[in-house]
C-alpha cells in the first residue's frame, strides 16, 4: 500500500445491494494521484461514456486524494465525479469540510457507486464496513434535518446528503457535507438521486501512514507559519471569500444584471465581505485541518429574511443572489442561500438562471403568466424565495428551471439563449472575463464547462499569488488584455488541477509556498515528484477529461465564449473590452497539443502516457 | 513637470499637495479616518543604508500631514505597511498594484485589514496621486 493511501477504495452497486472493496495498483496512483484525476482515469477505464448520466449504470464516483487526512492544512477536500446531467459531459465538483478526512480514516480512498435502489438508501460506512439502510423515513427531508438525523443515529458520523432538489432530478442539484460544505456544481446531486442513494454517512478512527513523519511535521509547522504571515490568509478569516465584492467590483471582476452593466457600487458596499461581517456574522468557521476559518456562520435575527444560526453565503453566492438579480439586500442572499442550502442546489446555476428569468421578464418575454403569478422584477427576492422551492420540487415555472438555465431557454426559443451566460452548458462563475481575458480562455477549456476552480488563473491573473519558481510570470498582469494569457493559463490550469489531485483547497495553494505542498506531498507519499514532475501530472488529468469529453461529442467548436460576454460593457474596468477568443484559443491549443478539431495529438497523449485514451481517440 | 527625490521630504510634499487638490479624493476619502505609515526596508546596494519611515495622516477627506518621521512615529500608524524598497519603487512607479503586492505578500500590512478593503478606492486613489509624481529614486541618481 502507497504511503497516504487507505489501500484500498469502495465499489458499491446499488441495484443488487453489493459493497466490495477493490484496490489501484501504485503506478496508476503515481500517474493520477487522486481526486478526479483518478476518479476520470476509472471512469474512462469501467464505465460506459455514452450512458445516459442519470441511469443506473453511470458511476458516481467520491474521491480523495493523497494528503487527505494527514491533517496537513487544506486537506479536508474530496471530489465527486460523473458524467452532468447538467452539461452531459464531465462533471467533477470539489467540497471541503469533514467527509473526505473521515472517509480516509473509515479506510477507504474513493467509492464508486453504479445502481439504482430500489427504495431510498443511506450507504454506512464504519471503521471499514459498507452496508446499506433503508432511508424512506428520510427521502423529502431537507438536507438539514438529514444531516442532524444522521448524527443523531451516529454521533461522530460525517454525512454527504441530498435534499429534494437531488431527489427530484433538479439539474444543477448539489450535495450537502455537514450542512455548510457542497459540491455544487454540474449537478451531481441529481445523479444520486437517481440511484436513490439520500446519503453517504462515514466514521472511522484508522490512521494515514506517511513515509517521512518526522519531515512531515517539520513541513506542517512551516505552512501554519505561512498562513499566519499571509495577507490573503487573513483577508479570508476576516471577511470569507466575499472580501472579493469591494476589490472585484472596481478591478471589473463583478457581473451586475445578468452580465449586463459593469460597476454598481452601491451593489457591491451592501454585499460585501465588510458588510457581511459589521452585520449578519456570528463566527468564522473551519474546514477540518484549516487554520484560515474563511467559512461564514451567520444569522439574521429579524424582518422578513430572519434565519437561525447557519452556514453564510460565499462570494459566488452574494454575487448570484445580489448582483447578479440586482438585489441590494444582504440578508435576502443569507435567507436564499439557507434555503438552496437545505433544498440543496447549486447557488451558481440557481442564481443564474434566476437571474436569467429576471432579464427576459423585463423584456416581456416572460409574464406572471408563464411564471405561475411570481412577478420576477429586478431584486425581488420576495419572489425569488418563493421560486426556490417550486425548483426543488419541479412545480410549473420551477420546473423550467429546474432544467438548467440553457435547456429552458432553448424550450422559451428566440433570443432567450442570448441572455444565457455558458459555457458548455455550466453558467458561468462570478468572474467577468471582460475584466480578465485570461478567465475567459480559462472558461473556454475548463473540462467540466464555465469553471473557477479547475485551475489557479483567479488567484495568478488577479495577482492573488505569484509563482514565478514554477512558471514564467509577470508581477502584475493587466486583466483587459490576452497578451500573455494563453500561457499563464496553461501553467495556472496545471498547477490547480494538481491541487484538486492532492485534494487541497484552493486558498491554501495561493497562500502557501509551492515548495512546501510539493515536499508535504512527498514527506506523506514517499513519491518524491520535482514540480516538472507534479505539474505532468496536471497536464495529464487536464489532457484525459478533454479526451473523455471529446469523446462525448466536444470538439473545438465548444471552446467559444456566450455571445452576453462578447458583448463589451459600457462601465467599469473592463468597459470596452473582451477577450481575443481567436488569439488565445490558437496559442492554448499549440500549449496543449490540439489538433484543429480540438482533439489532443497522438503525440501529446504518448507524451503523456495517456495510451489507453489514445486508442479510444484514434 | 518638476522631478523630486524619491523618498525625501519634497516628495511626499509633492503627494500632500496632490491629494489636497484632488476633489476625487477628497469625496472618496470622506469615510476615511486614521493614520498610515510606510516602512521602506534598506537595501544598501540601491543607495538605502537605513529604514525609512513616513507617516501620513487623513481623515475625512483631509490631508493632514506626510512626513518622515523616527521608527516609533512610525509603529503608531493606525495601518503600518512595510516591503522593500524595490516593492515599494514598483508601487510607486505603478508596475505593481499595491493590493496585489499585499496579497502576494511582497508588502507586509498591519491592521484592520476590512477596513482597508472596505476602503480600497481610497487606497487605490492616494497610490493613483503618488505615481503621477515624476521621481529620481536613489538607485538611479
Amino acid at each position: 500500500m502507497a504511503n497516504g493511501y487507505a489501500g484500498r477504495f469502495l465499489r458499491v452497486d446499488l441495484t443488487d445491494g453489493l459493497c466490495s472493496p477493490f484496490t489501484v495498483e501504485e503506478d496508476r496512483l503515481r500517474k493520477f494521484i487522486g481526486g478526479s484525476s483518478l476518479g476520470a482515469k476509472l471512469f474512462l477505464d469501467g464505465y460506459p461514456l455514452d450512458a445516459d448520466p442519470l441511469a443506473p449504470e453511470s458511476p458516481l464516483m467520491v474521491m480523495t486524494g493523497p494528503m487527505v487526512g494527514s491533517g496537513f492544512p487544506g486537506t479536508s477536500r474530496f471530489a465527486v465525479c460523473a458524467k452532468s446531467p447538467l452539461t452531459g459531459i464531465w462533471g467533477e465538483s470539489a467540497c471541503g469540510g469533514t467527509f473526505g478526512p473521515e472517509l480516509k480514516k473509515a479506510g477507504y480512498d474513493g467509492i464508486v457507486i453504479t445502481g439504482r435502489a430500489e427504495k431510498p438508501v443511506v450507504l454506512s460506512i464504519v471503521e471499514g464496513e459498507a452496508k446499506l439502510i433503508d432511508a424512506s423515513g428520510l427521502w423529502g427531508r431537507d438536507i438539514y434535518e438529514t444531516t442532524d438525523l444522521l448524527k443523531e443515529a451516529d454521533k461522530g458520523a460525517k454525512a454527504l446528503v441530498i435534499g429534494p432538489a437531488g431527489e427530484n432530478l433538479v439539474r444543477f442539484a448539489a450535495i450537502g457535507n455537514d450542512k455548510g460544505h457542497f459540491v455544487g456544481r454540474t449537478g451531481l446531486g441529481a445523479v444520486m438521486g437517481a440511484k436513490r442513494l439520500k446519503a453517504i454517512s462515514v466514521r472511522g478512527e484508522g490512521k494515514l501512514a506517511k513515509a517521512d513523519e518526522a519531515r512531515f511535521r517539520e513541513l506542517h509547522r512551516e505552512a501554519v507559519q505561512q498562513i499566519k504571515d499571509s495577507a490573503l490568509a487573513g483577508s479570508l478569516h476576516a471577511m470569507g471569500s466575499d472580501a472579493n465584492m469591494d476589490i472585484g467590483m472596481i478591478n471589473g471582476d463583478v457581473p451586475v444584471k445578468n452580465w449586463s452593466v459593469g460597476e454598481d457600487f452601491d451593489l457591491s458596499s451592501a454585499l460585501s465581505g465588510p458588510t457581511l461581517s459589521e452585520t449578519y456574522l456570528t463566527r468564522a468557521h473551519a474546514c477540518a485541518h484549516c487554520p484560515v476559518a474563511c467559512k461564514r456562520v451567520v444569522r439574521v435575527p429579524d424582518g422578513p429574511f430572519q434565519t437561525e444560526e447557519g452556514p453564510g453565503p460565499e462570494y459566488e453566492t452574494c454575487a448570484t443572489f445580489g448582483t447578479m438579480i440586482m438585489n441590494r439586500d444582504l440578508a435576502g442572499v443569507i435567507k436564499a442561500n439557507e434555503i438552496c442550502n437545505r433544498l440543496g442546489m447549486d447557488t451558481i446555476s440557481c442564481g443564474a438562471a434566476i437571474a436569467w428569468a429576471m432579464e427576459l421578464f423585463e423584456k416581456g418575454t416572460l409574464t406572471v403568466k408563464e411564471t405561475d403569478g411570481l412577478d420576477l422584477a429586478w431584486g425581488n427576492m420576495e419572489s425569488v424565495l418563493a421560486l426556490l422551492p417550486r425548483i426543488a420540487r419541479r412545480e410549473g415555472f420551477g420546473d423550467l428551471l429546474a432544467q438548467g438555465s440553457l435547456a429552458a431557454a432553448r424550450k422559451i426559443g428566440g433570443n432567450a439563449v442570448d441572455a444565457v451566460v455558458h459555457v458548455k452548458g455550466l453558467d458561468l462563475p462570478m468572474h467577468d472575463p471582460r475584466g480578465f481575458h485570461g478567465m475567459g480562455l480559462a472558461y473556454m477549456m475548463s473540462n467540466r464547462g464555465a469553471c473557477h476552480l479547475q485551475h489557479a488563473v483567479l488567484a495568478t491573473e488577479q495577482g492573488m499569488a505569484s509563482w514565478p519558481q514554477l512558471f514564467p510570470m509577470k508581477d502584475d498582469y493587466k486583466g483587459t488584455t490576452s497578451e500573455g494569457k494563453a500561457e499563464l493559463v496553461f501553467h495556472s490550469e496545471n498547477y490547480g488541477i494538481l491541487g484538486n489531485s492532492l485534494s487541497i483547497c484552493h486558498y491554501l495553494t495561493d497562500c502557501l509556498k509551492p515548495e512546501t505542498i510539493r515536499d508535504a506531498f512527498n514527506a506523506i507519499t514517499g513519491f518524491g515528484l520535482d514540480f516538472d514532475g507534479l505539474m505532468a501530472c496536471g497536464a495529464r488529468d487536464w489532457t484525459l477529461k478533454r479526451g473523455i469529453n471529446n469523446l462525448l461529442g466536444v470538439t473545438e467548436k465548444d471552446d467559444v465564449l456566450p455571445k452576453r460576454i462578447m458583448t463589451p460593457l459600457a462601465e467599469g474596468a473592463g468597459a470596452g473590452s473582451v477577450p481575443d477568443v481567436e488569439k488565445l484559443k490558437r496559442e492554448y491549443y499549440a500549449l496543449r497539443g490540439l489538433d484543429e478539431r480540438g482533439f489532443p495529438r497522438e503525440e501529446k497523449l504518448r507524451e503523456l502516457g495517456l495510451d489507453d485514451l489514445r486508442e479510444r481517440l484514434y | 513637470m518638476a522631478k523630486y527625490n524619491a523618498m525625501t521630504q519634497e516628495w511626499l510634499d509633492a503627494w500632500k499637495e496632490k491629494i489636497a487638490t484632488s476633489k476625487e479624493y477628497r469625496e472618496i476619502a470622506k469615510n476615511w479616518e486614521g493614520s498610515v505609515s510606510m516602512i521602506v526596508n534598506p537595501d544598501p546596494e540601491k543607495g538605502i543604508p537605513e529604514p525609512i519611515y513616513l507617516f501620513m495622516d487623513f481623515w475625512h477627506g483631509d490631508v493632514l500631514e506626510i512626513a518622515l518621521c523616527d521608527k516609533a512615529k512610525a509603529e503608531s500608524a493606525k495601518f503600518v505597511m512595510s516591503g522593500d524598497y524595490a516593492r515599494w519603487k514598483q508601487v510607486a512607479k505603478k508596475e505593481v498594484d499595491s493590493t496585489k503586492a499585499l496579497m502576494q505578500g511582497k508588502l507586509k500590512l498591519k491592521g484592520d485589514l476590512t477596513y482597508i478593503v472596505r476602503n480600497i478606492k481610497t487606497v487605490n486613489k492616494v497610490i493613483d496621486l503618488l505615481c503621477e509624481i515624476e521621481a529620481i529614486w536613489p538607485d538611479e541618481a
